[in-house]
């Protein structure tokens, strides 16, 4: 899983701020320190990153993935 | 759109508009910047690669490039070009002119760039009128261009009175060319306020505009028409002005201002050339004010949640009060229509 192409992600004072250029429209996460728009980045693979995480704060960001997946903000990965 | 979130300030606007130069080949009567000749004292092209290199730093997602006419610009796509390196998503509003073949192949290249071309009519002669004579064709042309690419394009209309009846019309041309349709809203601002009484929309015709609009959900209005917005389109966009919360404008010598309708000395919160960025949006005492504008006057309207006093270029152009609600928002305009009733029958 990884952002759109149309989507950006930047760290706010509530959390994430994601901004997509399709509405264009915003989405304001009230993450705290659960995630850092690091996640979203960079050539590891989502599930590596949750599997760096407790129990309890990988459900809760598998989530928000989810609700970030259904909004459009994030796409499915092909690995082949 | 989450008010909570963005009252509590955000570190850089999301999107802002540049206004690259005021230099344009057309002369549009309802020119929001006046533009003909370039301004004195453009932005050099490193002051503008610099720019963008800080808007990259300070993580502003989109930038909206206008004018003027953007490609008037001899650097104009060097500049494009270094937003994409950064990964900053651009719009450009062009009037389609200077669009050929080999341009449109050179934009499409990027994935990050969108386009508006504009257009004021579904008919020649409408479009004509206002933007000069053989415009239409040329941006069908540049429209036809744009539509063979993967670039995302829309027609842009400034909504005014002689092409209100005419939107449905836009609507259709736009899809017979596989490209969206955006409205904007027709502001007194440059040669828009030496023509307003001209070319405003009547009361009625705003109100079947805002009829027309809450079915028509795939029109986009970016931040134009909240204050007519209805029940039907509420989520669909903003519900308060954005101006120096979510968005600012940059002019063509690199004065800042909350909005491109307020580009005047009295609305001007910094200049590039003094200050970076980043401290002119943390700092401005213009965009403090515009974070803390509360329009008294309309918190008891019924609508005031749905457009929270609407424009304030528009109340600043037409009532010299900036905090003085929006003369043409949907209330006004029901009420507007009702007293003139009310008069035709007494007389």
């Amino acid at each position: 899983m990884q952002l759109h192409p149309a989507c950006r992600v930047r760290q706010e004072g509530f959390g994430l701020l994601f901004y997509d250029s399709r509405g264009p429209r915003l989405l304001f996460v009230e993450t705290g320190d659960l995630l850092t728009p690091e996640f979203f980045s960079g050539d590891d693979p989502v599930a590596a990153k949750l599997a760096l995480l407790e129990k309890g704060e990988r459900a809760r960001v598998l989530g928000l993935l989810a609700k970030l997946s259904e909004k459009g903000y994030l796409r499915e990965q092909q690995i082949c | 759109m989450s008010n909570r979130y963005v009252e509590m300030g955000l570190k850089a606007p999301v999107n802002l508009t540049w206004e690259v130069s005021l230099a344009c080949n057309l002369r549009c009567s309802h020119c929001l910047s006046a533009s003909g000749e370039p301004a004195h004292g453009e932005l050099s092209r490193e002051e503008a690669l610099d720019l963008v290199e800080q808007l990259h730093r300070d993580q502003v997602f989109q930038i909206n490039f206008g004018g003027g006419e953007p490609f008037m610009r001899p650097d104009f796509e060097e500049i494009l070009d270094a937003c994409h390196q950064k990964g900053i998503m651009t719009c450009i509003s062009t009037n389609g002119t200077l669009l050929d073949e080999a341009r449109v192949a050179r934009l499409a290249k990027s994935r990050l760039v969108a386009i508006q071309v504009s257009m004021d009519g579904a008919r020649r002669e409408t479009c004509d009128a206002i933007r000069g004579n053989g415009v239409f064709d040329k941006a069908i042309e540049a429209i036809k261009l744009l539509a063979a690419t993967r670039i995302p394009t829309s027609i842009n209309t400034v909504l005014t009175t002689h092409n209100a009846d005419e939107i449905p019309a836009m609507y259709d041309l736009a899809q017979s060319l596989g490209v969206s349709l955006r409205v904007s809203r027709f502001r007194p601002s440059g040669r828009g306020a030496d023509n307003w009484d001209e070319l405003r929309p009547t009361p009625a015709q705003l109100l079947a505009f805002s009829d027309w609009l809450a079915k028509s959900g795939d029109v986009r209005t970016g931040d134009s028409f909240f204050s007519l917005t209805s029940q039907e389109r509420q989520g669909l966009g903003l519900n308060l002005c954005g101006a120096a919360k979510l968005t600012c404008c940059v002019g063509p010598t690199g004065n800042m201002y909350p909005c491109a309708f307020l580009q005047t000395d009295r609305f001007k919160a910094g200049s590039l050339r003094e200050n970076s960025f980043k401290e002119i949006w943390d700092d401005s005492e213009i965009y403090a004010s515009f974070r803390s504008l509360r329009i008294h006057s309309c918190e008891e309207c019924t609508r005031f949640d749905q457009c929270h006093g609407g424009c304030p270029a528009v109340a600043w152009h037409l009532k010299n009060d900036i905090s003085g609600g929006d003369p043409e928002c949907l209330e006004r305009c029901v009420t507007s229509i009702a007293d003139a009733n009310k008069a035709a029958e007494a007389a």
